[in-house]
């Protein structure tokens, strides 16, 4: 395709993606394929470990992938993990993008506790990396951490998560900092040319951003999931007053930051489906809530992935602005979703990975094409995997995928 | 009310500190078993509710912590007065799979429900059930995960299971948040549950123990 064909197909991917958020039917439904980093090194004929301890070829996998697999998503250049030093250098935005990211090799300088990575903790094949999180608030310590949250994650959980950050000031942390800034440049420049290529690609520029409530982000980084369920009953007064800091602190930042964003902001969520409507309506919903209502008011819109089933909470989707943004299920049926939320909210989903596990192509065409004849009409509706597409889905039958949408997802030509 | 029917209530309400006060009283009075015949019937209650969408993941996880609180209690004199189990479960998340909250909560509910439980921890090679599995003979195999990837690891272990001739000597039950009927077919397993007291109920069914 010659360059201004490309540009025209991004601006057509871009459009269709537009059109399905603002809750309207475009031409054909967008698609959206989350191929696991497992499954992009398999493609391209390299190990995970590979994957992720060499950006160059992190790059070329991803890219062979966005080529032999089509979709309106550009994939995202994200090839590690959020990174507790991200947080803790905050408060200067000029290198905190360089420490925003986990990647293998950091996890060898740093020695963090809170990521598990395939050739080091776990097989070189393992599908991904894992994030574990830890105890690095301790349950005691809420009133130091409610002071002055990032000031506390620097000091103090810092050195706990880190194992080369033990000692603050000694030459090993001072000569780990330097090492992961090396490295960091590394990854920003091999993310950078990947997002070039992408769009050389024709896939549509979007710049996004990532952010999480603030509940998740305690349980995930600080306290363990197991840990924040236990502190909401124990101490639920220490819980909201941290939830609020954290809201006060981290929602102007918030603007600024997405301010230039030309794609969706991404919130994954994690302990939405363990609260009950206790908790839900108390510790989570308000803040998931405020942070998408005052991005819709400055014009940025989310992506959210509710992760587990959602069932009993779809409801308050609605109190949200009308067209806030994007709801990707997980467990939810998203025919049951589309049904709550139409003319509201754009449903995103529907494709259970395990069913590209086990069935035939003509299998997986016949249930896209069953899909969509239920969830189309009326358009806000973006096809996608519920979760991750692990390394052994055969490739066979994601293409099927992206065939049937062209077969049947089209609404006019 | 008596005794141990406030132990039923109270830890199906998940009140901590009366459960845990209500023990330590019955401890005098009540043989071990009987004190673990009402933590089953609570956690049966709490199963339920869970079930029925009253008690959610927050609840469970909770559950799990007071159980565990009550087996440091009970354990002096569980070894030694604790007659029969349902059967053993041999359980462990899956290779290349770290997490266990999953798991966690399911062991606790499988041993409130009177089955011995095996935890072989996370990240459990295929190798190392088969070796668990020829050891403790268990009833049945438990293979937790929480990521897709894990359910190839999954089918990984059933077949080096069916490699050592094993396969028809235990029941297999495969548990995550992202299993489902086609990730059952795939693995080859005997049954699947995406949550703890499915989880449980199944494994009593798998050992012809019906309800």
């Amino acid at each position: 395709m010659s360059k201004i064909d490309l540009e025209k197909l991004a601006e057509q991917r871009w459009r269709r993606i537009e059109a399905a958020a603002n809750l309207k039917e475009p031409d054909k439904v967008p698609l959206e394929l989350n191929l696991d980093f497992g499954f992009r090194a398999k493609w391209y004929g390299i190990t995970t470990y590979d994957f992720f301890f060499d950006y160059e070829k992190a790059k070329n996998a991803i890219i062979a992938t966005a080529v032999d697999f089509p979709t309106d998503f550009p994939p995202l250049p994200m090839f590690g993990s959020g990174s507790l030093l991200g947080f803790a250098l905050r408060d200067h935005p000029d290198i905190s993008q360089i420490a925003g990211v986990l990647t293998g090799p950091m996890h060898d300088i740093l020695r963090d506790k809170y990521t598990r990575w395939p050739g080091r903790e776990i097989s070189p094949n393992a599908g991904s990396f894992q994030f574990l999180g830890g105890e690095f608030l301790k349950a005691e310590e809420y009133d130091d951490f409610i002071k002055d949250p990032f000031g506390f994650i620097a000091e103090v959980v810092t050195p706990r998560a880190h194992q080369s950050l033990e000692k603050p000031g000694s030459a090993e942390a001072m000569a780990t900092l330097i090492r992961v800034a090396v490295e960091g440049l590394k990854y920003i420049k091999a993310v950078d040319s990947l997002v070039n290529e992408l769009i050389k690609l024709g896939y549509p520029s979007l710049l996004a951003s990532i952010t999480s409530v603030p509940l998740d982000f305690l349980g995930d980084f600080l306290r363990t999931i197991p840990g924040i369920l236990l502190d909401l009953r124990k101490k639920p007064d220490k819980v909201k007053e941290a939830c609020d800091v954290l809201m006060k602190e981290t929602m102007p930042r918030r603007i600024i930051l997405t301010s230039k964003s030309t794609g969706f902001v991404l919130i994954p969520l994690h302990l939405n489906e363990y609260l009950s409507p206790k908790f839900y309506y108390e510790f989570y919903w308000p803040h998931l809530k405020r942070i998408i209502t005052d991005l819709y008011n400055q014009g940025v819109k989310c992506q959210v992935a509710f992760e587990g089933r959602h069932d009993a909470y779809l409801e308050s989707i609605l109190e949200l602005p009308k067209g806030w943004g994007i709801a990707l299920f997980e467990k939810t049926d998203v025919r049951k979703a589309k049904k709550v939320l139409e003319g509201h909210t754009c449903v995103m989903g529907g494709i259970p990975p395990t069913l590209l596990l086990n069935a035939t192509p003509k299998e997986v065409e016949d249930y896209v094409r069953k899909l969509l004849e239920e969830v189309m009409p009326g358009g806000g509706f973006i096809l996608s995997t519920s979760t991750a597409i692990p390394a052994e889905v055969p490739p066979e039958n994601v293409k099927s995928v992206i065939n049937a949408v062209e077969k049947y997802g089209v609404y006019r030509r | 009310m008596s005794l141990l029917n406030e132990i039923v209530s109270a830890f199906a309400e998940l009140d901590e500190d009366r459960t845990v006060n209500l023990i330590k009283e019955a401890l005098e009075k009540h043989t071990v078993n009987e004190i673990f015949d009402a933590c089953r019937h609570a956690t049966d209650i709490i199963g339920e509710k869970y079930e029925k969408g009253e008690y959610f993941l927050s609840e469970l996880v909770f559950a799990g912590h007071i159980f565990n609180r009550i087996l440091e209690l009970l354990l002096p004199k569980l070894e030694k007065e604790k007659t029969s189990t349902l059967g053993t479960i041999v359980l462990g998340t899956v290779e290349g799979d770290v997490h266990d909250i999953g798991k966690n909560i399911f062991k606790a509910f499988a041993e409130a429900a009177n089955f011995r439980v095996i935890d072989l921890g996370v990240d459990v090679p295929p190798q190392k059930f088969v070796e668990a599995v020829k050891e403790h003979k268990p009833e049945i195999l438990g293979l937790s995960g929480l990521l897709t990837l894990a359910i190839d690891a999954m089918k990984r272990t059933i077949e080096a299971l069916k490699a050592e001739g094993l396969r028809d000597k235990v029941k297999v039950i495969i548990g995550g948040g992202r299993v489902d009927e086609n990730a059952k077919k795939y693995t080859g397993a005997d049954a699947w549950a995406d949550s703890a007291t499915k989880g449980v109920k199944l494994c009593k069914e798998l050992i012809g123990l019906k309800e």
